[in-house]
């Protein structure tokens, strides 16, 4: 029994610096002056960060992607929660339907899906190709998996079918009863699948490129632009909207579950931390293919 | 004059009958039992009273109004659920006002105060669900169905996920706190003793419909056909014919004859009659003898039968296993099915 759990704790202890080793040389290297010959940089400093911070593409880059992010998931969610809520139970005939529809966009290529989207788009009633818009509806798409994986495995987990038939009984109406006995239990499933779709978008780049490229240009394309100049740039770059994404889940994760017991939130965090990695190596990799 | 009817309900799921033609009517303070194997459609009766279920034909009746298409909301029962579906993100205090908030009921804290006396838990109105034992969530779902007075209290099966000595207070409890409030209470279990200790009458019910209705004493000394002797109470059921044989008489005609396992006697072969000359005496050894505790329980073989016998557990009074013993079957105890 002990042999196995320090076994355990060997296998996890190598994932952790497999996963944290290209960030933590992302980092190195967005700090580094000369680093050509020795194992460790022979100088450091912060000048690829004050040229970051100082160019206003930059900013301009990160608020395109804000904005983006919070339409499109703001929209995900005033969506897909009554259609999913509905459906499990109301509706649970139809369930299958709901979940084949959003299962479809793993079957398609972004490449296939951007080059169908910009046909569609680019002549006809809805002239949207080359507009922020047509990147939302893609990216509604996008993380349509995980909103409804994440709202229906919280709507399952609570038995909300059995709440909402308690509630009714005791005088509630359907909505009162999913405002007073289902959102508040499944808030921490939305905020998950909410979480993930915003890491996802954050380092989206094939559909930003292919259907809106510089003309609206996001943090990723702008990321691709400096590759070609400085690979410190980048690692600058990948460093700093890594930090805000942090610092927006703790942030997030802090408001909500504050009024839960101690060890829900570290469960929970901890969840959400191993959720966020494969975004995090996605990162690395690609920092790692240029520099 | 009856306070709940239900009359010649039929629901059916994709072609299947799940409750065919059900009637049955229950006076004002009752306490009536669903008792039936799972799938026999005791809980979809149940929700169907509720609302929860909608009935391909036929009424329901509460307190003389037609409750038949309303919404749950409006139909003014209370529900427990076999989970209890308490809500989450409430505390027990919450959890028994809601219904009461939701009504826009005055004095909530009063009323609510006083329910959780009667369910005996006070000091824990602050406490969340998932920091209560299974016990006192039963109770918080007790009392919040409770506190709304509603006219029909539906339980589905309530006390199946707690452990026995808890199941057994609480069945003592539930029926004391019924007796106080006097509420009409519709109570659904595949348990028949949990039936027989709680119910004032019992509706058994097997494939969708109620095979026989009574007074617990009723429905255990009289069964009506085999099924409810078997499940009520570990019959013997033996064909007439098989009987004729053992008894060597023919004096009781009939399909099937069943015996309860507590009225027949055991001695050992070669003892007497007892001079009880209506009893029929047969031969046979013992197979198998187990010990509930306070009751013996034998299985004898006979040439062509075998028999369940059950003994008060007298010390000194024990038949061994393959031990030469004769049965007495009082004549007045056999039921012609």
């Amino acid at each position: 029994m002990k042999t196995s759990l320090s076994f355990h704790k060997v296998i996890v202890g190598f994932l952790v610096i497999y996963l944290l080793i290209p960030l933590a040389g992302t980092f190195l290297f967005s700090i580094a002056g000369k680093w050509d010959h020795t194992i460790l940089p022979e100088s450091f400093t912060m000048k690829w960060y004050i040229e970051l911070f100082q160019d206003e593409r930059f900013y301009g880059a990160l608020q395109h992607t804000m904005f983006l992010i919070v339409v499109t998931v703001g929209l995900s969610v005033m969506i897909m929660l009554p259609t999913i809520f509905i459906i499990t139970v109301y509706f649970s005939k139809w369930e299958g339907w709901l979940q084949a529809a959003a299962m479809l966009p793993y079957g398609i290529p972004p490449i296939v899906g951007a080059v169908g989207l910009i046909k569609v788009y680019s002549n006809g009633p809805l002239q949207i190709t080359g507009t922020p818009w047509i990147l939302v509806g893609a990216y509604f798409i996008t993380i349509l998996p995980f909103m409804y994986q994440g709202i229906r495995n919280s709507l399952s987990t609570v038995n909300a079918v059995q709440l909402v038939d308690a509630a009714e009984l005791l005088g509630a109406t359907k909505f009162q009863a999913f405002r007073t006995v289902v959102f508040p239990n499944i808030i921490s499933g939305i905020l998950v699948s909410t979480l993930l779709s915003v890491a996802l978008l954050f380092s989206e780049f094939a559909f930003a490129n292919l259907l809106v490229g510089g003309r609206f240009e996001t943090i990723q394309i702008y990321l691709a632009d400096k590759l070609n100049s400085s690979g410190h740039l980048t690692s600058a770059i990948v460093i700093t909207y890594y930090s805000i994404i942090l610092l927006l889940t703790g942030t997030v994760l802090k408001l909500t579950f504050k009024k839960e017991k101690v060890h829900d939130i570290s469960s929970k965090k901890r969840s959400l931390l191993f959720l966020m990695k494969p975004y995090r190596q996605k990162n690395t990799a690609l920092e790692g293919e240029n520099s | 004059m009856s306070y709940v009817t239900i009359d010649q309900v039929t629901k059916g799921y994709h072609h299947q009958v799940v409750l065919e033609n059900i009637s049955l009517t229950l006076k004002k303070g009752e306490f009536a039992t669903l008792l039936g194997q799972s799938g026999c459609g005791k809980s979809t009766l149940l929700r169907s009273i509720a609302g929860l279920e909608d009935v391909d034909s036929g009424s329901i009746f509460i307190d003389g109004k037609d409750i038949t298409h309303i919404s749950p909301r409006q139909r003014e029962v209370g529900m427990v659920f076999q989970s209890y579906a308490l809500f989450p993100n409430m505390n027990v205090f919450d959890n028994i006002a809601y219904g009461l908030k939701m009504k826009k009921a005055k004095n909530i804290k009063s009323r609510v105060t006083k329910m959780i006396e009667l369910v005996d838990l006070v000091g824990k109105e602050q406490s969340y669900p998932h920091q209560l034992s299974g016990g006192q969530q039963q109770r918080v779902a007790l009392a919040r169905a409770l506190v709304m007075e509603p006219k029909v209290l539906l339980l589905d099966e309530p006390l199946s996920a707690l452990d026995a000595k808890i199941r057994k207070s609480l069945q003592k409890e539930l029926k004391r706190i019924q007796k106080e409030l006097e509420i009409t209470t519709i109570f659904v279990t595949h348990d028949q003793e949990e039936a027989m200790t709680m119910s004032d009458r019992i509706f058994v019910m097997d494939k969708g419909k109620i095979v026989q209705s009574g007074s617990p004493v009723e429905i255990y000394t009289s069964p009506v056909n085999t099924f409810v002797a078997k499940f009520i109470g570990n019959y013997n059921v033996l064909s007439m014919e098989v009987f004729h044989k053992l008894v060597h008489s023919t004096e009781l005609n009939g399909k099937e004859i069943a015996i309860r396992p507590e009225v027949l006697q055991i001695v050992s072969a070669n003892e007497d009659n007892l001079g009880i000359h209506d009893d029929w005496g047969i031969k046979g050894f013992v197979k198998d003898v187990s010990m509930t505790g306070n009751v013996l329980r034998y299985e004898v073989e006979t040439e062509v039968a075998a028999f369940l016998v059950d003994n008060l557990h007298h010390k000194g009074k024990m038949f061994e296993q393959g031990a030469q013993v004769q049965i007495f079957v009082p004549k007045k105890e056999c039921i012609i099915l």
